[in-house]
């Protein structure tokens, strides 16, 4: 049981999980992730099988990723102690035993007091002993490691509770629409836009949160990188889509305006009428031929309707229209319209406390590291005769130090 | 202009390289010096040439493979020149300048013309997370050309009194990478929770700077838990370079992802 937890704790077990991550994340970029099961069929047709049994399809949500992961935690954990232990309470003791320690390098007075220049010039702490003075810098270097442990452990908590407990809805709405959340939550949008003021893309909603107890965001914007919030609610211009849009009257001057989505049939007797196939950003003529564009980045610049007309049941011919044209099919007119452009919205609802503490972690991870390599602590001892570089990390002094010998003794 | 300034660093790299190697092999001081201030000129030209991109594009040069190549390639040459005049380093040099080199010569395989900002890279993170990652690599390739160096100079003598310096400098420079890589890791998430709604996706690029984040984070566990130190952490330092080349260039060009701007054009996505 001993050997167990021995092992449990040790940097040995650690490094071994570190590197398990590694093999199974390189697995995980290798093969696509959470796709349709025929993907796999497909491009994997003698490993598949392996494939679903090794759970390789989602690697990072399988159980022995998980496992992983908890052992991590708990390894991380037992470091964290264990170096939150090693921490002595202050530095006095350190500093009082490194008086007592005689010096390690000899060296030179000339030397020596190039020494003491520099550890003053890095405005170390002079303490002066009977026989030596001691240089110190730096004291809150020693909690460097642990707090590098702590911030990796809290960052794959928090980030851990940040991935699974949030609820994310993908909804597309029409300007001037509402998304309603089951919690009764609303989203109004009132407006969308795929180029800013200058014509440079820059796709934009302008929508209005309303919580279930009345509140709201007020008209806010949401760009990309720039998502709106209330409360709980984040939400963000996640895509964007086109849709045709026909004006349809009757001989009574009745009009109605339908958004129309590719195989929409708009009839009045259900017999006769237009069969609506998509709407096309643009076109090119070439050698008195003409070939539609099939996908933008932006607005459409001369949308081309593709539709069907419709007689007796009987589809009849395929037709192309530009906003503005319009038929008469089975008693009734439809004129195009300049096709209406709408956001996809991704709504997120997540506690905030999760997120303020993952940034929390992030601080305190990225502290730590800063500490560790950049803020070192230094305990210099210096007598009459030479010189000792105490601590935890006393390499990058006694670098420093065998420089300042080496400069010298080449002078 | 701009294809000048380029091609003119590109070729003062290249000069300094060749005068650097011809010094250190006919032990001649004047042509390793030489060497030295030609790099320094090659410096202020890619300088000068990634400010002017700047100034043209109205944003930091950073967008694209190019971009990100041409600032990587500036980030081994600044720690380079710091590593010159604050610690005197002059075994480091020849193996930089070959890395600097090298991956600017990257840069001018790719499409140099400067295009608009994407919306998708309009934010307050696009310079500090892709400018770390940048300078981030620059160490780790610079704590590899200290790792083929110390090699060299221990297969040579392996009582050579520079190699404890080297050993030390490949954990410095190690130690740095990590840390902006950290930094990268960390505020890429912080954007990516702003504009994705998460702050982590798996996706590839993501994935694999978890991997070379991993594998330093190892290193440094061996070099300062286990004091490893020596020909095995030399090699450790040497043998990650492909893991960081891996992560800027195959990642981009063999798994795409959210993160393959450039070279992906989805109609509808942003």
């Amino acid at each position: 049981m001993d050997k167990l937890w021995k092992f449990l704790k040790s940097m040995k077990f650690g490094l071994i999980l570190l590197g398990l991550i590694c093999i199974i994340s390189v697995a995980g970029s290798l093969i696509p992730q959470n796709a349709e099961p025929m993907t796999y069929v497909r491009a994997y047709p003698d490993h598949y099988a392996l494939i679903f049994s090794l759970q390789l399809d989602h690697v990072f949500t399988s159980w022995y990723f998980v496992a992983v992961t908890l052992l991590l935690c708990l390894n991380l954990t037992l470091c964290s102690i264990i170096r939150f232990r090693k921490i002595p309470g202050s530095d006095e003791k350190e500093i009082e035993a490194a008086l007592r320690v005689p010096s390690v390098e000899k060296t030179d007075e000339k030397t020596l007091e190039e020494i003491r220049k520099y550890l003053r010039r890095i405005r170390c702490r002079e303490t002066a002993g009977e026989n030596a003075t001691v240089y110190s810098k730096n004291s809150f270097g020693r909690y460097g490691t642990f707090l590098v442990h702590l911030g990796i452990l809290l960052t794959v908590i928090f980030w851990a509770l940040a991935m699974y407990l949030p609820r994310i809805i993908d909804r597309a709405c029409m300007p001037k629409e509402s998304i309603f959340l089951d919690d009764g939550t609303e989203i109004y949008v009132d407006s969308f836009s795929i180029t800013d003021d200058e014509g440079h893309l820059d796709y934009k909603s302008v929508v209005n949160i309303i919580l279930p107890d009345g509140r709201e965001s007020g008209l806010k914007e949401t760009s990309v990188n720039h998502p709106a919030g209330i409360g709980r609610y984040k939400v963000y211009q996640q895509t964007y889509g086109t849709r045709g849009a026909i004006l349809v009257r009757d001989g009574e001057g009745h009009e109605d305006r339908f958004y129309v989505d590719s195989n929409d049939f708009l009839s009045k007797d259900g017999e006769n009428g237009l069969l609506y196939d998509n709407v096309y950003p643009d076109f090119k003529e070439e050698n008195g031929e003409m070939s539609l564009v099939t996908s933008t980045s932006g607005s459409y610049e001369n949308p081309v309707y593709v539709y069907m007309t419709v007689e007796e049941g009987q589809e009849k011919e395929v037709m192309l229209a530009f906003p503005g044209d319009k038929t008469e099919i089975g008693g009734l007119e439809y004129e195009f319209l300049d096709p209406v452009e709408y956001p996809g919205l991704r709504i997120k609802e997540s506690p905030h406390f999760v997120n303020a503490l993952l940034l929390l972690s992030f601080l305190i991870m990225t502290a730590g590291l800063y500490i560790t390599f950049f803020m070192q602590p230094v305990i210099v001892s210096v007598d009459q005769e030479g010189y000792t570089v105490l601590g935890s990390k006393p390499e990058g002094m006694r670098y420093e130090l065998k420089q300042i010998v080496r400069r010298n003794k080449e002078k | 202009m701009l294809d000048f300034l380029f091609f003119a660093g590109l070729v003062l790299y290249f000069a300094a390289m060749v005068l650097t190697f011809v010094g250190m092999v006919f032990k001649n001081k004047k042509v390793t010096d030489l060497g030295w201030y030609v790099f320094m000129a090659g410096a202020l030209t890619a300088t000068a040439y990634l400010v002017y991109r700047g100034i043209v594009a109205g944003r930091l040069p950073l967008s694209n493979q190019f971009e990100f190549a041409a600032s990587f390639s500036w980030g081994i040459a600044v720690i380079l020149i710091f590593l010159h005049y604050r610690f005197h380093l002059e075994w480091i040099e020849a193996a930089g300048m070959a890395m600097t080199f090298l991956i600017l010569s990257y840069a001018a395989l790719q499409p140099r013309e400067v295009t608009e900002l994407m919306p998708a890279l309009r934010s307050a993170w696009f310079g500090f997370h892709i400018g770390s990652a940048a300078f981030s690599y620059a160490s780790f390739m610079l704590a590899g050309a200290a790792g083929i160096r110390y090699l060299i100079a221990a297969k040579k003598d392996p009582n050579d009194e520079r190699l404890e310096q080297m050993d030390y400098f490949i954990y410095r420079l190690i130690a740095l990478g990590l840390l902006l890589l950290t930094i990268t890791i960390l505020s890429g998430a912080i954007w990516a929770e702003e504009a994705w709604s998460s702050f982590w996706t798996w996706d590839p690029k993501e994935v694999w700077a978890l991997i070379t984040w991993i594998l330093y984070a190892i290193y440094l566990h061996l070099r300062l838990g286990r004091k490893m130190t020596g020909t095995a952490m030399a090699w450790y330092a040497v043998i990650a370079v492909p893991v960081v080349l891996f992560t800027f260039i195959g990642v981009n060009t063999l798994l795409p992802g959210l993160h393959s701007y450039g070279t992906l054009t989805v109609s509808g996505m942003m």
